[in-house]
Order: C-alpha cells, then structure tokens, then sequence
C-alpha cells in the first residue's frame, strides 16, 4: 500500500530538498574533520553532487530548465577541480611523502 | 566583449609563445595583447554597444570597466616585477604569465557578470589558475602546502556558495540578478530559502575575500606563494571578488539590506581587529602582508555596510590604491629576496639603494594611511561617506588605523636603519632588474599623485 502511494504521487520536493542538505552536510563533516588529503577531495566532490541534486530538484519545481544547464556547468567545473587538486597532491605527495593534512603544518604563525 | 576575447586570444598566444623560449617575446607578447585589451575597454566607455552586446551573461558597464582597467594595470605591473623570477625557469615562463592573464580573464567577468552562470564560472576560472601558480615553486614544499590550502579552503567555498545559489534558485526560480532583484521587490513573503541562499552565498564571499572569521588561510596562502602569486592575490583576485561582491549585494540583494547590513557590520569591526592586532606579532613580511591585507578588507567591508551612492565607486578607489602600495611592496620583497622572508633582513634597505627604500616606505606610509599619499584619500572616501550613517563604525575604524600605524611606522623604521653590525643576519644584496624600477617607479608615482584621480571622480 505505501510503496503505491509513494508511486502515485511522485517523491515530493521536501524529499529532494532533505537528501540534498544531508549530503551536503556529509561532504562539509568530511572536509572539516577528515585528515586524509583524497578523502577531503572527495568530499568535496560530494558537497557539490549535493548541489546538483537540489538545482535538479528545484529545476523540476519551478518547471525551468536553467538549473540543470547549470549542473553541467558545475560537472564541469568540478571536473577541473579535481584534476588540479590531485596534481596538488601527487606534488605535495613527492614533496613530503604523505597525504595526512595534519602534516602539512610548515606555515604558521 | 571585445575586450574579453583579445584577452583570451592573448592568454593562448602566450602559452604557445612559449615553446620557443624566449622570455623577452612571451612577456612582449602578453603586455602587448593586455594594453590591447585595456584599449578596447576605454573604446567601449565611449561606444558602449559592440557586436556581441546582445549576449546578456555578461554586460561590460561604467562599473565593470573601470574594475577591469585597474585589473589589466595589476596585472601587467605584477608580470613586469615578477618577470626575474618567471625568467628563472625557462620552461615554464610561459605557463607563468599564461596562467596569471586566464586568472585575469576570470576576474573581468566576476565584475561584469549578469547571472550566476557567469559569476560561478568567473569565479572558477579566477581561482583555478592560482590553485596551480600558488604551487609554481615545485620543489620547495612550503609553496606546495600553501597550494593545497588555498585549493581546499577555495574548493570548499565554492561548494558553499554553489549551496548557497541553490537555495536561491530554489525561492526565486531565476538566476539573472537583476530578476531577482525583481522579485525581491514584488514579492510579499520572502521565503526563509532565500535567506539561506543568502547566508551561505555570504560566507562563500568572505572565504574568497578573506575575512574573519573565515581568514585563516590567507597568512599561510601568502606566505607559502612565491611573490608575484601573493602580490596578484592581495591586488587582482581581491578586486575580482570585492566587484562581485558588490555586484550582487548592491543588486540581487539590494531589498534584503536590512537582513545583511548587521552582519557584515559585525564582520568588518571583527575583520579590522584581527588583522592588526594579528599583524603587530608577525616577523616575517609576506604574513605581514596578509594580515594588513586582512585589515583592509575590513574597511573596505564599510563600503557595503553604508550603501550610498558612491559605495561603489569608493571601493574602486580604495582597491586601486591598496593594489598599488602592496604591488610595490611584494617589489620589494622580492627584491630583498630574504630567504626566510625576515622584516629584519630590510635592514639597511634605505643606506643601500635609496630609490628603493624610498618606494618601500612610501608603500607602508600609504597602507598606513598618512596624507597626502593615495591610501589616506581611499581611506578618507570611505569613512567621510560613512560617518553620518555610522559614526560608531568609523570610529572602530580610525581606533584600527591608529593600531595599523605602529606596524607600518616598526618596518619604516627598520628600512631606515644603518645596516646591521651583528653577523647573525647576513646582508641581502638587494639586486633590481630595470623592470623592477619601472614598477617601482609606476606605483611611487601612482602612490603620490594618485590623490589627483579624485578630481575625475
């Protein structure tokens, strides 16, 4: 009986909007309490998958198209993010020998 | 539009220039294609239609002009002075000065951007490119760490501000600023969603401007970079993401004033106090930089807490000389060239090689605000346009001018020093290169008479 209803009526925005916030949430835990160099990136990689959940989610509501022209753009620029930071860290990697954020402490004060 | 393409066409033409290796051509070449770029800016001041106005992402107005044009001049200064260094590797000139004109073409379209697609694609194409230049010295690992900071705090704001522009589709159901805007103004129930979308778009702002309290990566960010890196950072990226900012608050958000203006008031009051009170401690220079650059963040966040008429135009100005002074000091620097970056080895600066020294100090005299030099009628513009609206504000801030004084005032008079009788610190020789005079000789300039562009304005 629920799963027809669920069926019928169509997983509501509310839905989306929850999923959206909880991976986002997720990926912002990840990036603030991992130490892990690549599990930081990939969190990250999840913060906006999150975004491109909600601007989907939204696009649908509104019944425009723009947000999902924009999630391409985010695809792409996400793309290009992570090729530049795993280049940070195959470097920083040669450099020091390790991913461990909590190493890479030369600068301060 | 125009001027945008010559932009890109010049960033290509310098990567492939760079295959024959010769350093004097690839830097001809760029400054040539970035005077170019600048002269069809002012063609458009004065024509301002031209055959690609009618794309509406990306409109070049008065106030995108005038933000691009002291872009163009940073950044052609901040190739001439970091020309020694980029010089030093030969295989790579190229890719230096490349990458630093594709950060340019990123910051051009962060102050002419018309809907969020441009923004967030002007604020990628801004940051990526100094991502990598951050990391230029391969080897070295403190560059190295400096990169990956800035790429994680840069990657994380941008998920944030992504978020942000979400929740703001989400309640507006457009992603033009001026429908927004429009929206705002009609609608009768603002929904909490746009809140959010504002809130989380704020801090993604003040990550990439770097105000407190999300400053603490810069210090680590400017002092790992190598020099030019830092000094386009402080000068170019600053202007880019203070244009944008602007942009958006004093339009998409103009009718949410009141949601903001408290917030940012705060801000700026903490964003003032840590960076001078953080500065005063610091005994390497670079982290000196970054700390006074946190500082005038924060004043320049007055702008946008008293919207007047004039808001943005005294941002501009305040921008434009805070670039100048802090481009002549990374000249400096760079020409001190102390390996650990002391403020102690610019001993003797002033005895050496006086033109220099001179520069130095008219720099740190400008930073500090002392008249008749070009920061004190930036900063005068802000607080006098202020004080009527905000005196408790202005009066914060003339308490953290007077802090900001002793610093500079402490380096001053360390370049005044004889040089050091103690071998502990060993002399710099304090080598120039010509271009590095020119540059000096273009920001003493600017520095001094600089006061006079407020006639035009």
């Amino acid at each position: 009986m629920v799963l027809a209803t669920m069926l019928k009526s169509g997983v509501s925005l509310e839905f989306y909007v929850i999923l959206a916030t909880i991976l986002f949430t997720i990926g912002v835990l990840g990036v603030l309490i991992r130490k892990n160099a690549i599990i930081i990136l990939m969190c990250v990689e999840l913060m906006l998958n999150a975004v491109n959940l909600l601007m989907v989610a939204f696009s649908t509501y509104h019944g425009t198209g723009d947000a999902q022209v924009f999630v391409f753009f985010i695809m792409v620029v996400a793309a290009a993010e992570a090729t530049v930071g795993l280049s940070i860290l195959v470097l920083l990697y040669r450099n020091r020998k390790t991913v461990d954020v909590g190493m890479f402490n030369k600068l301060k004060g | 539009m125009l001027a945008l393409i010559i932009l890109f066409l010049t960033a290509l033409v310098t990567l492939f220039v760079g295959f024959a290796k010769k350093p004097l051509l690839t830097l001809s070449l760029s400054v040539l294609g970035l005077l170019g770029t600048g002269a069809a800016l002012i063609c458009q001041w004065y024509h301002p239609s031209d055959f690609l106005s009618s794309y509406e992402g990306v409109n070049m107005d008065a106030f995108a002009i005038l933000f691009s044009l002291v872009a163009i001049i940073f950044t052609i200064l901040i190739i001439l002075s970091g020309f020694g260094q980029f010089k030093s590797r030969l295989d790579h000139t190229a890719d230096y000065i490349g990458l630093l004109i594709f950060s340019l073409f990123g910051a051009i379209i962060m102050v002419s951007f018309q809907d969020m697609f441009m923004f967030f694609l002007g604020l990628e194409i801004l940051s990526i490119p100094i991502y990598v230049m951050a990391g230029a010295k391969k080897d070295d690992p403190l560059s190295s760490e400096s990169s990956l900071k800035y790429f994680i705090t840069g990657a994380f704001a941008t998920g944030i501000l992504l978020f942000g522009i979400a929740w703001l589709y989400g309640a507006t159901g457009t992603f033009k600023i001026y429908e927004i805007q429009q929206f705002f103004m009609e609608a009768e129930q603002i929904s909490s969603l746009a809140y959010v979308g504002l809130l989380f778009i704020l801090s993604a702002f003040l990550f990439k401007i770097g105000a407190a309290p999300f400053h603490f990566w810069s210090p680590d960010v400017y002092d790992g970079a190598p020099a030019p890196v830092t000094g386009f950072m402080a000068a170019v990226v600053k202007l880019g993401a203070f244009g944008a900012f602007i942009k958006l608050f004093t339009i998409a958000f103009s009718e949410l004033y009141d949601f903001w203006m408290p917030a940012l008031t705060f801000l700026a009051i903490l964003t003032m106090f840590v960076g001078n009170l953080s500065a005063i401690r610091q005994v390497r220079f670079k982290r000196l930089l970054a700390y006074s650059s946190i500082a005038h963040v924060g004043y320049s966040l007055i702008t946008m807490v008293v919207l007047t008429d004039n808001s943005a135009l005294n941002l501009w100005y305040y921008l434009f000389s805070y670039g100048f002074a802090t481009i002549a000091l990374i000249t400096v620097q760079m020409i001190v060239n102390d390996r650990e970056d002391r403020i102690e080895a610019f001993k003797g600066l002033g005895r050496a090689n006086p033109f220099v020294g001179f520069v130095a100090v008219v720099a740190l005299l400008a930073l500090a605000g002392v008249p008749p030099l070009m920061g004190f009628f930036g900063k005068f513009l802000i607080f006098a346009d202020a004080i009527a609206q905000n005196p408790a504000l202005i009066a914060v801030a003339l308490l953290n001018s007077g802090i900001g004084i002793f610093y500079y005032l402490r380096t001053v008079i360390v370049i005044l020093q004889k040089p050091g009788v103690d071998n502990e610190i060993e002399q710099s020789e304090f080598k120039t290169t010509p271009l590095q005079l020119i540059v000096l000789g273009i920001c003493v300039l600017a520095m001094l008479f600089g006061g006079g562009l407020l006639m035009i304005h």
